[in-house]
């Protein structure tokens, strides 16, 4: 049995994923992170470094990493790819000037072979400002329909009111989980 | 009877529209029908304009370094002109081909400004020389790194653009519904005083240079990118500087700012007032009663016992403690 076949093994039994959630500084990752976890959102600091929390949803143990991503830490975000089994790139709707600085480090991220055959849920956030760009435009930014080598969705949805978390969170469990806890 | 006359008075009305919407469409029609020619004109007239502000921005480094400040006003001036000559031809122009446009004239203000950059030495600053060749040359070379449908494609958004964009010397103000919740950008700027009297939801400050900025409160974060010698009054949940020098910062901040890339910076307590500035805390749920004002992370300093070089608190006597005369006026 090789090492692979072990560690999903593995994972299996404990229904054990690891996502990890990058994205451009300011995009919302960590408050997106302390959202879900029902924590307070109004006194999160710039990302020195990284978070992470473990949470239960849906019978899965969560293990989300939220990665700094001021342009400083940007070079560190390899340290955190290693069986990694969803990414969630997380973009700020209403930050159109650097849409082609995200999307540059986007398709650079998924050119990484230990990123190989993770799940790639792009959420666009902060959906509830009035500026907020559509998803058919950051769609377009980003490129996203020349992604071939992962399987992705976007999804646009605001860590302020909530809105889509839960369902974009849940379209990548449910890809993460036909891949891996489906094998024997 | 009253019942009949008002039926018949609805019926000639709705006669009286749909005739109106049937010589708008005949209008409409017309009107594409000459756009093709009006639109030949501009862009014949574009390409003239557009190949001389290229000329002129290529005599720079042959120029002496005497005449060269006022090449690059005459050079901004053609670029204003050649911009308010598309904003006016909106009219007529497709969308996608103003974007274009609007892209072009985008580039040659960029260039413009590099070089400027170049081959001005400041005389205040010197040591902004010494600090930002690195970021401008890194900059210049991902711009001529991509060829002419990048660079258009980068002022893709330029329509989304919110605030104000290559000024010398002006007293600026944006106020109240304008703000609200918008992503407000000032961009370029040198030598202006800009007030902001509302409630913002991220601004951005980039590449200015000896500003004063009074703002409201913002409701997320507080943008500052590549300033140098700027008073920046303002409130906001995270501030997050780069690149930035010689900046005095008024701030008021619920969770944490952070620096990277800065040196030179002070800060010291938000201190704006003016009259509905109660108002707009209320409204952008800031914590009044929270403020981290004095304590910066520093990306670039990451010592935890060792407190960073590149900011420092602003001594009280040193402070501007009343801004009032600042609305109307422009920095020396
Ligand atoms: N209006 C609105 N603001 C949001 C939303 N999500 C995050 N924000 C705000 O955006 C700012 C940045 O949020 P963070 O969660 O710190 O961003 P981050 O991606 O973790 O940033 P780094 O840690 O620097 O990588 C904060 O002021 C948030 O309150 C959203 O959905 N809507
Ligand atoms: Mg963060």
């Amino acid at each position: 049995m090789g090492f692979l076949t072990i560690l999903k093994k593995l994972r299996q039994k404990e229904k054990e994923m690891r996502i990890l959630m990058l994205g451009l500084d300011n995009a919302g990752k960590t408050t997106i992170l302390k959202r879900f976890n029902g924590e307070p959102i109004d006194t999160i600091s710039p990302t020195l470094g990284f978070n992470i929390k473990t949470l239960e949803h849906r019978g899965y143990k969560l293990n989300i990493w939220d990665v700094g991503g001021q342009k400083s830490l940007r070079s560190y975000w390899k340290n955190y790819f290693e069986s990694t089994d969803g990414v969630a790139w997380v973009v700020d709707s209403a930050d159109a000037r650097r849409l082609a600085d995200c999307a540059r480090e986007l398709h650079s991220l998924l050119r990484e072979e230990r990123l190989a055959g993770a799940t790639l849920l792009v959420l666009a956030n902060k959906s509830d400002l009035p500026g907020a760009l559509t998803l058919q435009e950051i769609r377009e930014a980003l490129d996203l329909d020349g992604i071939k080598t992962h399987h992705w969705r976007i999804i646009r949805c605001s860590a302020v009111t909530g809105e889509n978390l839960l369902e974009g969170m849940d379209w990548m469990l449910d890809d993460i989980a036909s891949r891996i806890f489906t094998l024997d | 009877m009253s019942d009949k006359n008002s039926i018949l008075e609805r019926l000639s009305r709705r006669d009286a529209q749909r005739l109106e919407k049937l010589q708008k469409a005949h209008k409409a029609r017309e009107e594409v029908d000459a756009s093709n020619e009006n639109e030949d004109f501009f862009s014949g007239a574009f390409k003239i304009k557009s190949e001389y502000i290229e000329q002129l921005l290529s005599q720079v480094p042959t120029l002496e370094v005497s005449v060269l400040p006022s090449h690059f006003d005459n050079i901004k001036r053609e670029v204003n002109e050649l911009q308010k000559y598309v904003v006016t031809s909106s009219f007529f122009l497709k969308e996608f081909n103003m974007r274009k446009y609007l892209g072009i004239v985008q580039n040659l203000q960029s260039k413009c400004y590099e070089l400027e950059d170049r081959y001005v030495p400041r005389k205040k600053f010197g040591f902004t020389k010494k600090k930002l060749p690195k970021s401008d040359s890194h900059k210049q070379n991902s711009i001529d790194d991509h060829d002419g449908v990048d660079k258009v494609d980068s002022n893709k958004w330029d329509e989304k653009f919110f605030g104000f964009d290559s000024q010398n010397g002006k007293v600026l103000l944006l106020e109240n519904d304008d703000l609200f919740q918008r992503d407000v950008a000032l961009r370029n700027l040198k030598n202006c005083t800009i007030g902001l009297k509302g409630v913002m939801g991220t601004l951005h400050l980039t590449n200015l240079d000896n500003c004063v900025i009074l703002s409201g409160p913002v409701t997320s974060s507080v943008f500052v990118d590549k300033c140098t010698n700027c008073k920046i009054v303002a409130a906001c949940q995270q501030l997050r500087m780069h690149t930035s020098n010689k900046c005095d910062i008024y701030l008021h901040v619920t969770s944490k700012g952070i620096v990277e890339d800065c040196s030179e910076i002070r800060t010291a307590p938000y201190n704006l007032r003016y009259d509905d500035l109660e108002k707009h805390f209320n409204m952008s749920s800031l914590d009044r009663n929270n403020n981290n004002w004095d304590s910066l992370d520093d990306f670039n300093w990451l010592a935890p016992d060792v407190p960073s070089p590149n900011w420092s608190i602003l001594d009280a006597k040193d402070c501007v403690h009343d801004w009032t005369e600042w609305w109307s006026k422009v920095p020396s």
